[in-house]
């Protein structure tokens, strides 16, 4: 296979030029929102040159220590954009929702780069922060659904919350129905992924191979691996942010704690 | 002895607004009230209290002797069969609600209470094939019937009823206060706006619309 084509800086400006569609619709139609592609145009150029910049340092020197502190901080920024997406305190559960994510991205991650690369430098930067950006990446998506399901799921039907109580259960057996419902929210959108995977696109990783120089055959074993560790790692983070969060949101008698939402009920 | 109920000094606060204050209220192992009052005057809240739903802003709940805290309640509530208002019977059909307390641990040594449905369903004059139907589908005085149903077959010996009976006719009213006449084993203090109803009770409770609670008999 071919050697991947390098983007010079001039041929990236030429990608640019493609913005003359969406801008043209949004300017023929009067689409309220040029102001707000612009500011995320000049945010997305800026936070990946940044990124990029940073990464090739982090590459080229690729140290254990510093390859894990990068990841902490996705897992960090991750935690900050769950938080906010979910409409909760923050000082209630970014610390809960951190752990499920580091422990989500991390479980997957190392088996990855382990057991299925064979990589005796688990957190080698080649493979460790990719991979583990897409866990995570997935896992940050999973979780506002599942964390938000989860919540908003209690406060809408708290009479049949409270019933269960009143009926004998336990703050962990009360919360079962809604730990189901949220699961199954969040796991829905990869579940139906890995039904169409290959069929209606081609996936992010199994390009980006492909476009490394590598064969289709190595391709979809990536693919294949990564839809697994992401499916995983989805799992074991909306379970552990909602089983950890649960801890810090309820009250000692068993209520959800009103105070863990940012605004008020929706009556 | 030891009260089955016990409100002591009970402050109830919503905010800013006090519903309700100074409430004392015992009830003997046995003993049947009723508590009456204005609407908005606390009625609701009282009960609740004794769940440990609503966290009264001073006073104190007994339930058996034994005061209610964080640490109590788990245990006190298994002692508390709570039909409330406009019951929330989940999803699923009306015999998976019915079941559905059964699969906590709590209640787990009291599956073959559940051969006594369709007696407690002839009882409350509720067809056997509602069994089968979804909770959505059915109508405000199934709903209460089944949450009452639910509650009885916990084998729990203090009740705490919230207008239980608002959605029933006259026969479906009627069916539910000679159960509860019935049972000298249980406690039962009860919210209803018919105090005609529940004729069998030992004493009216009836909560000022103020918040200066007073207790008639």
């Amino acid at each position: 296979m071919n050697e991947i084509v390098h983007i010079g800086p001039w041929e990236l400006a030429a990608a640019y030029l493609l913005l003359a569609f969406p801008f043209a619709i949004i300017l023929w139609y009067r689409v309220p929102m040029l102001g707000e592609t612009v500011i995320s145009l000049v945010r997305m150029t800026v936070q990946l040159l940044l990124v990029g910049l940073y990464l090739q340092v982090i590459f080229r020197l690729n140290i254990v220590w510093l390859n894990a502190a990068w990841l902490m901080v996705m897992v960090a920024v991750a935690d900050v954009s769950i938080v906010r997406s979910c409409g909760l305190r923050f000082r209630r559960i970014a610390w809960p929702v951190s752990l499920a994510l580091a422990a989500g991205t991390t479980a997957p991650l190392m088996l990855f780069t382990g057991l299925i690369l064979g990589r005796h430098n688990l957190l080698d930067a080649q493979y460790a922060i990719p991979i583990g950006g897409m866990i995570l990446g997935n896992c940050l998506r999973a979780d506002i659904v599942g964390i938000r399901t989860f919540y908003e799921s209690i406060r809408s039907t708290e009479k049949a919350f409270l019933q269960s109580l009143a009926e004998g259960a336990s703050l962990h057996e009360a919360v079962r129905p809604y730990v189901r419902k949220a699961t199954q929210a969040a796991l829905a959108p990869t579940v139906a992924t890995m039904a169409t995977i290959g069929l209606v696109s081609l996936p992010g990783m199994m390009t980006g191979v492909i476009l490394g120089g590598a064969s289709p055959a190595t391709a979809i074993r990536y693919q294949i691996a990564i839809m697994i560790s992401i499916f995983s790692g989805t799992a074991i983070t909306v379970a552990l942010a909602i089983r950890l969060t649960t801890r810090t949101s309820f009250t000692p008698f068993g209520l959800l704690d009103p105070a863990i939402f940012r605004d008020r009920p929706k009556k | 002895m030891a009260k089955a109920l016990e409100a002591n000094d009970l402050e109830i606060r919503f905010g800013v607004q006090t519903v309700l204050r100074g409430f004392s209220l015992a009830l003997a192992s046995g003993e049947k009230v009723l508590l009456t009052g204005p609407s908005g005057c606390g009625k609701s809240s009282v009960l609740r209290c004794f769940l440990g739903f609503v966290a009264p802003g001073a006073g104190s709940i007994s339930i058996d002797g034994e005061g209610l805290t964080a640490a109590t309640v788990w245990r006190l509530r298994q002692r508390v069969a709570y039909v409330g208002q406009e019951p929330d019977l989940g999803t699923g059909t009306a015999a998976q609600a019915v079941e559905r307390p059964f699969h906590y641990r709590a209640n787990a040594g009291l599956r073959r209470n559940l051969d006594r449905v369709p007696e407690l369903f002839e009882r409350f004059h509720l067809a056997r094939d509602l069994l089968q139907k979804d909770v959505g589908s059915l109508s405000g005085g199934e709903k209460q019937r089944i949450a009452l149903i639910s509650a009885i077959l916990l084998d729990r010996k203090i009740f705490l009823l919230d207008e239980v009976t608002s959605a029933l006719d006259k026969a479906g009213k009627q069916a539910v206060a000679d159960y509860f006449h019935s049972r000298d084993d249980a406690t039962a203090l009860i919210v209803a706006h018919d105090p005609e109803v529940f004729s069998f009770v030992q004493r009216i409770v009836a909560l000022p619309g103020n918040s200066q609670a007073k207790e008639a008999t």
